[in-house]
């Protein structure tokens, strides 16, 4: 379905390698791609993915990549030059269970760092987490859409779990977004490559190969893309790609919410935890437990204003994710202040609601503000991994 | 005004007197000028390092200035665009050094097998000069750097040799003084695919010496000696050690780039049919589950032996429950290699939307070989069972004692082994039907004709046996 978003959104350049979870995208672009008409190809390493899908896009396609963590880890440089360079591309990152090789068929949600904190710099990347199918094909358009509008890579977070379970969507149901195109810049105008009047605005964009000259770098640059040392100018450029980001923040927000106005617990996952959240929440609410949800669709940048909203009136606040240190709790944690703040979390398999709902149940409120850093239990034992693999 | 491919009339060339990169962008502006290009169609793709400095240099072509080695992967992923873009003759010109060519090696390989329609000209001067002399993979035996203090003892890379072992169709190699080489690069440029000129310079700043020579200064010049006396001899004295060859080398016969024959493929394509739409669903069906606590889903594990035909037997176990309006998730899982080993499928259907996808009991459990009960075994399956989960299992299965409703039938010598996992199946649902008959041919027609009969023998193998009255616990 990630695979249908892209094409929907008008995705024309695909450079994948194999990587378990994420070859499926491959496979399917290598098919769907060229039957419609755009450039689908294997590329000899995740490195050269990415470059390939930055070289076109910088002449103006949309392009994608699918990998897993170990083919992010070598994407990252290409990535920050797509950031710098403003060139739009979209990567999607299925999860699996890392570090390093780690198990190639086993689901994780532990590359939320990875996927956000990876630039010199720490720029917001946009991360967009489908926790099924359906929204597999939404949010794909969402990365590009926004990946085209601010000119920015944008990261499709899923993991094994989503992105190789067969479920069946209602086609009826799919959500089908008006594609967003970058803005072209006039031929005919003699522009600067960056001109912006404000440092939030967004360049347009003009590709290689057409009658406006491109000076393209990843070196900091002035407004004309040229190459200097830092200058007043040459750091608006560089706080520019920021603050584009955060100026839409708020537009960017997409969550799903289910609250519960009598609820003094809040639910918070994405991602495949998600499901198992929302089942966890329908429990609690059978035995007379009012909790509200909240499924956050966004992780970046951070969708505080909606975040605040459903956590307005709450005491004690739950992430479940499944990684063992609650990374988006971790970046959340600033934006609770004075409320209680405690993970559900787990590695190796996925969590499922009955773990949820124990967890939610022992915390109780209880225990004292500080005192359950997470919920880890002979229960939810970390099954080892079994295989490796590509 | 905005035409011109050549240097900047008032450049003021930004490179160490006597450097060579001086020579290579005034010869690549005499070739760009003899061919006469619209300055648009060009772009030129710069590295990291001295060489990186050029793309000011030429104020009217585009230039994009990459991470380090990535100028020939940033300049493959431009090129490839023109296969699906309409026509504008791009053409990238990669600039990039030995250190670039030696850490974006993959790059150059992959972009002459692809014969993508670009130029590089790798500037070798032999050592990393930009970042204090460091010596590269292009390194002379025996050379002095600021990294091999006693003289380099690896041999170099022979990027030619390599190249023209990946199918490079364009391949010379220079002096950056040479008086013809503004000739040469125009030839590059010009030709219809994969073009390298590997141009031979020594760095003003830190060109190397070689160790013997270097034993002779050590007397009356301590200090780390910087240049040499005469490029010229050193760069022949390189040659002649390495035994490289000067000029253009011979290479593969023209071919077409991977973009020509992309774009000719997808001209000659047929239209593609769409996806064979999958039917209304039966919506008065019942489904008929009591047995399970919630009493809304089915978790059913289904495992065999790879290549025999288990996962895309779940699938289409998976479709006949859609064909009655239920819904259905799949996880597959298999060894690291996939035609050997166990396969298996766990399906989990429910009239409701399944949000978690996990199983927390199993209601069946279908093995078909003995590599897939032994791995239910392994991967804790079996200590999942409960006096009620119905194990349906091969005859031929060497088992011990497990806890459930066991039932053996001879799937695997009915059936075959690779309609075994189907037949398990289409047994399962005779006994108990979760999905009723109808759905399969629902499933059949959707199939394409020559799976059909393969799939309805495994199917009736597995009817016949379940209405033989084997639905009797063994």
């Amino acid at each position: 379905m990630v695979a249908e978003g892209a094409l929907a959104a008008g995705c024309r350049f695909f450079a994948g390698y194999p990587i378990t979870p994420a070859s499926e995208i491959y496979e399917v672009m290598m098919h769907e791609l060229v039957a419609r008409g755009g450039l689908a190809l294997s590329a000899p390493d995740e490195i050269s993915s990415l470059c390939y899908c930055v070289g076109a896009s910088l002449r103006g396609l949309k392009a994608m990549t699918a990998t897993s963590g170990p083919g992010w880890a070598l994407m990252s440089e290409t990535v920050q030059y797509a950031l710098m360079t403003e060139t739009p591309v979209v990567i999607a990152l299925v999860q699996r269970l890392g570090p390093s090789t780690g198990g190639a068929t086993q689901g994780a949600q532990g590359d939320i760092f990875l996927a956000e904190f990876s630039t010199s710099g720490g720029y917001t990347i946009p991360v967009f987490a489908p926790s099924n199918a359906a929204e597999c094909h939404e949010l794909t358009q969402q990365a590009f859409n926004w990946s085209e509008r601010l000119r920015s890579p944008v990261v499709l977070l899923s993991d094994k779990e989503v992105g190789m379970t067969t479920e069946p969507v209602e086609e009826t149901a799919l959500a089908k977004l008006v594609p967003v195109e970058r803005t072209f810049v006039d031929a005919e105008a003699a522009i600067a490559a960056y001109d912006v009047s404000r440092v939030e605005d967004i360049p347009g964009f003009a590709p290689v190969g057409g009658g406006v000259k491109v000076t393209a770098t990843g070196s900091a640059h002035d407004r004309q893309g040229r190459l200097r040392k830092p200058s007043p100018e040459v750091v608006d450029m560089l706080v520019h790609l920021q603050r584009k980001v955060e100026a839409h923040a708020a537009e960017m927000a997409l969550v799903r919410s289910d609250l519960d106005p009598d609820a003094s617990c809040l639910l918070i996952s994405y991602g495949i935890t998600a499901r198992a959240a929302r089942e966890a929440v329908r429990l609690l609410r059978n035995e007379g437990f009012p909790i509200s949800f909240l499924q956050l669709q966004t992780l970046f940048p951070v969708p505080a204003e909606a975040l605040h909203w459903a956590a307005a009136g709450i005491r004690t606040v739950f992430v479940a994710e499944e990684n063992l240190t609650g990374q988006y709790r971790t970046v959340l944690a600033h934006l609770l202040n004075g409320k209680r703040l405690l993970g559900i979390n787990k590695i190796g398999s996925m969590i499922s609601p009955c773990e949820i709902v124990r967890a939610i149940r022992r915390a109780g409120g209880t225990i004292p503000r500080g005192d359950w850093p997470c919920t880890h239990s002979s229960d939810e034992a970390v099954r080892p991994s079994r295989k490796a693999g590509v | 005004m905005g035409n011109s491919t050549c240097l900047a009339g008032d450049a003021k060339l930004p490179y160490c007197r006597g450097c060579g990169h001086g020579l290579v962008v005034r010869q690549l502006s005499r070739a760009l000028e003899a061919l006469n290009l619209p300055p648009r169609s060009m772009v030129l793709t710069t590295d990291i390092g001295c060489v990186g400095l050029a793309d000011s240099l030429f104020p009217y072509l585009h230039t994009v200035h990459t991470t380090h080695g990535r100028s020939t992967a940033m300049a493959t992923g431009m090129a490839l665009a023109e296969a699906v873009l309409p026509a504008t003759g791009l053409k990238p010109i990669v600039m990039i050094g030995d250190g670039g060519a030696m850490i974006g090696l993959l790059h150059l390989v992959h972009a002459a097998q692809l014969n993508v329609d670009i130029t590089v000209l790798v500037h070798n001067n032999f050592l990393f000069g930009m970042t204090g002399g460091q010596h590269s993979a292009f390194t002379p035996l025996d050379w002095i750097t600021s990294t091999t203090p006693e003289g380099n003892r690896v041999p170099p890379l022979d990027l030619l040799s390599l190249l023209r072992m990946a199918h490079a169709g364009f391949l010379a190699r220079q002096f950056a003084t040479d008086s013809n080489l503004g000739e040469v690069i125009a030839d590059a440029i010009a030709f219809p695919g994969f073009s390298l000129v590997e141009i031979l310079e020594i760095c003003t700043g830190y060109g190397g010496l070689k160790s013997e020579a270097r034993s002779q200064l050590k007397t009356e010049a301590p200090s780390f000696p910087r240049k040499r006396e005469s490029t010229g001899s050193a760069l022949r004295d390189v040659v002649k050690r390495q035994g490289y060859s000067l000029g253009r080398i011979e290479a593969e016969p023209p071919r077409p780039s991977f973009g020509t024959i992309y774009r000719q493929q997808i001209e000659s394509r047929n239209p593609v049919p769409e996806n064979p739409s999958f039917h209304s669903p039966i919506s008065s069906f019942q489904f008929p589950v009591s047995r399970s606590q919630d009493s809304k889903r089915l978790h059913i594990v289904i495992a065999g032996t790879a290549g025999e035909i288990v996962q895309s037997s779940a699938a289409l176990l998976c479709r006949a429950a859609l064909s009655v309006g239920l819904y259905s998730t799949q996880k597959n899982d298999n060894p690291v290699t996939q035609g050997s080993g166990f396969s298996l499928s766990e399906i989990c259907l429910s009239p409701q939307p399944i949000e978690y996808t996990g199983m927390e009991r199993v209601d069946v459990v279908i093995a078909a070989s003995q590599e897939g009960w032994n791995e239910l075994q392994a991967n804790g399956t079996l200590s999942q069972l409960t006096s009620s989960t119905l194990l349906l299992l091969d005859a031929e299965l060497e088992i011990s004692h497990p806890t459930g409703r066991l039932i053996r039938q001879p799937f695997r010598r009915d059936a075959t082994p690779k309609r075994a996992a189907l037949a398990a199946i289409a047994f399962w649902l005779g006994m108990e039907p979760v999905v009723p008959s109808v759905a399969w041919d629902a499933v059949l027609a959707s199939l394409p004709v020559e799976r059909r009969e393969d799939v309805s023998a495994a199917l009736k193998v597995g009817q016949d046996l379940a209405s033989r009255g084997g639905a009797c616990a063994a």
